[in-house]
C-alpha cells in the first residue's frame, strides 16, 4: 500500500471511528432503555421531554434559560478568576518571596474539592448568587494560579539571557521573555479552571437552585423524572464540549507556535 | 611571535578578571585589551573557562575579581551596545522570524521605520526572507542560528559576542557564514569577540588570536593573524598559523 492511499485510509479511519462511537452508544441506549424502561428512559421519550421543557417552563425559564443561568455564574467566575488566578500565579512563579508567603497555602488549598467548600458557603452567604459564584471561583482560581506559577518558574534560561543581553528591564523580560513562555501552561490552566468551573457550578446547583442545569438534574431526581435528568445531563455534556472546542481554537489564536507542533 | 602595532583606540579593556564558582577558580587574572573594530578570536581547549569569559563581558556573570571596561567604563548591557550570540539556539519560540530579528531592536526603543529598514536587510542577508513570518520551531538548526545571527546584526552593535555560534552547522554553511560575519564586520565596523575550540575557524576569521590554557584559564599567547581576506585554509601560512595555535593549546 502507497503512503498516499495509507493516509487516506487513517484519515477515513480517524473521522469514522468517533462517529462510529457515537451510533453504538446510542444504540446501547435503545437497547437498554427497551428492557428497562423504568430505570431509562428511551431517546423518544428525552426528545419529548426536551420539547416540554419549553412548553412548559420550570421554575419559570425554559432549557436555554437554565442553561444560560448556569453559563452566566461560570463566565462571571472565570472572569474573576483568570485576572486573579494569571496574576497571583505570575506573581509566585515570579517573585521569590511572593512565592515564599503565598506558595505553602496554595499547596494546602489545592487538594480540597471545590464542592467540599459548599456546606460552609451556604451557612456563610445562604443560598443566592454570591455563593454558587465564590464556590466557582474557588475551584477555578488554584488551578489557574498553580499552572501560571509552574509556567513562568520553568522559563528556559537561556531566553532570559536574551533579554538581558540586550538590555531589557526585568518588566520588559517578564512581559516578552517570560509570560509568552508561560502562556501554554497558563492555558492548560485555563482548560482545567473550565472544566472544573462546569463541574463545579452544576453540583453547587444542584444543591441549591432555582434556575440551572444542575437544578433541573435535582428536579428531575426528586420527582422520578429520568427523562428530564437525561435532558439536562445530555446539555451538560454538549455545552461542555462546545467550551473546549472554543478552547482549542483559542489557544490556537493565543499560543500559535504551540499548536503547529 | 613578535608583538605588533595597532593605532585603533580601545575598546574592551579587561584587568585582572577573575571568576569562582564557590572554590573552583574557572578565569585566572586575565588582562588584555581589545581595539575598536578589532575582529579576536578566543580560543582553548574545551571546557577552558570560554563561555565564562563571555557570560562575565555581558554581565550574565559578574567577576569575583577584576573587572571590563567598554570605552572606559565597567560593562553594562543597557549603556553599550553589545549584541551576544548563544552557543545553544536561543530564538524566542513564540515570535516569528522578523520579530525574532527586531526584538533587540525594540528594546532599544528604536524607531519602526528603522527597525523596519533593518530587518529587511537582515532577511535579505540571511536569505530569510521567505520564512519571515515562519516560527523557528518550525525552521532547521542551521536556519534558526541563522536568525539568532541575524538578530544580533540588526543592533550594529558596538561589540559583538559570538560564542562558538557555528558549532551545530554543517561545514558548508559554515564557511559561508563565516565569509557572513567577516563582510558583515567589515561593512558595520563592529568589534567581534569570537569564541570557538575550532582552531581552522579561527585562524580563517580573527584578526588576532588570544590563546587561553586549560581551566584555570589565563592567556597563554595573543597571537595576529597576519593575513588577507578572504583567506585561503590550503595557504602555506594559513596551515602553520593553525598547526602553531593548535600545538599551543595541546593538552595531551
Amino acid at each position: 500500500m502507497g503512503s498516499k492511499q495509507k493516509e487516506r485510509v487513517h484519515a477515513i479511519l480517524y473521522w469514522g471511528l468517533p462517529v462510529l462511537a457515537v451510533i453504538l452508544i446510542v444504540v446501547a441506549w435503545v437497547l437498554f432503555s427497551a428492557q428497562h424502561p423504568e430505570l431509562m428512559p428511551d431517546p423518544v421519550s428525552v426528545w419529548k421531554r426536551l420539547i416540554k421543557t419549553f412548553v412548559k417552563p420550570i421554575g419559570n425559564t425554559n432549557l436555554f434559560g437554565h442553561a444560560w443561568a448556569s453559563l452566566s455564574r461560570v463566565l462571571l467566575a472565570l472572569l474573576i478568576a483568570w485576572a486573579f488566578g494569571i496574576f497571583f500565579g505570575i506573581l509566585i512563579g515570579w517573585n521569590r518571596t511572593a512565592r515564599a508567603i503565598f506558595g505553602s497555602i496554595f499547596e494546602v488549598i489545592r487538594p480540597i474539592p471545590p464542592i467540599a467548600w459548599i456546606p460552609i458557603m451556604i451557612m456563610w452567604f445562604g443560598i443566592g448568587e454570591l455563593p454558587k459564584i465564590l464556590l466557582v471561583f474557588i475551584g477555578t482560581f488554584v488551578p489557574l494560579v498553580i499552572n501560571t506559577s509552574a509556567g513562568i518558574s520553568m522559563v528556559d534560561k537561556i531566553n532570559i539571557s536574551v533579554g538581558k543581553v540586550f538590555g531589557g528591564s526585568n518588566m520588559q523580560i517578564l512581559k516578552d521573555i517570560v509570560i509568552p513562555t508561560a502562556l501554554p501552561s497558563i492555558f492548560a490552566g485555563i482548560r482545567t479552571s473550565v472544566s472544573s468551573g462546569w463541574t463545579t457550578v452544576l453540583a453547587a446547583e444542584m444543591l441549591a437552585a432555582q434556575r440551572g442545569l444542575g437544578s433541573l438534574v435535582t428536579k428531575g431526581w426528586q420527582g422520578s423524572d429520568m427523562a428530564l435528568v437525561l435532558v439536562a445531563v445530555i446539555t451538560i455534556a454538549i455545552i461542555g464540549s462546545l467550551l473546549s472546542f472554543l478552547l482549542n481554537k483559542l489557544e490556537k489564536v493565543v499560543c500559535p507556535w504551540n499548536s503547529n507542533k | 611571535m613578535a608583538e605588533f602595532e595597532d593605532n585603533r583606540p580601545l575598546k574592551v579593556e579587561v584587568k585582572g578578571l577573575t571568576k569562582r564558582f564557590g572554590d573552583l577558580l574557572v578565569l585566572d587574572d586575565l588582562n588584555f585589551n581589545i581595539r575598536k573594530g578589532e575582529f579576536v578570536c578566543v580560543v582553548g581547549p574545551t571546557g577552558c573557562g570560554k563561555t565564562t569569559f563571555l557570560n562575565c563581558l555581558t554581565r550574565i556573570h559578574m567577576p569575583s575579581e577584576g573587572d571590563l571596561y567598554i570605552d572606559g567604563v565597567p560593562a553594562d548591557p543597557r549603556k553599550h551596545n553589545i549584541s551576544f550570540v548563544f552557543q545553544e539556539p536561543s530564538s524566542l519560540p513564540w515570535m516569528t522570524v522578523e520579530d525574532n530579528i527586531a526584538y533587540g531592536l525594540k528594546i532599544k526603543k528604536l524607531p519602526q521605520a528603522e527597525i523596519d529598514r533593518r530587518v529587511n536587510r537582515i532577511l535579505d542577508l540571511m536569505g530569510l526572507q521567505e520564512v519571515r513570518k515562519v516560527y523557528p520551531g518550525e525552521l532547521s538548526v542551521s536556519a534558526e542560528q541563522r536568525v539568532i545571527i541575524g538578530r544580533s546584526f540588526a543592533m550594529e552593535p558596538d561589540l559583538l559576542l559570538m560564542d562558538e555560534p557555528y558549532g551545530q552547522m554543517d561545514v558548508k554553511v559554515r564557511f559561508y557564514l563565516e565569509d557572513e560575519v567577516i563582510r558583515l564586520w567589515r561593512e558595520l565596523g563592529s568589534t567581534v569577540v569570537f569564541i570557538t575550540h575550532n582552531i581552522e575557524e579561527a585562524v580563517y576569521v580573527a584578526e588576532r588570536v588570544i590563546i587561553l590554557s586549560n581551566k584555570p584559564a589565563h592567556i597563554k599567547e595573543e597571537l595576529k593573524i597576519d593575513l588577507p581576506h578572504p583567506r585561503n585554509i590550503a595557504d602555506p601560512k594559513f596551515i602553520e598559523y593553525r598547526n602553531y595555535i593548535t600545538d599551543k593549546i595541546k593538552w595531551w
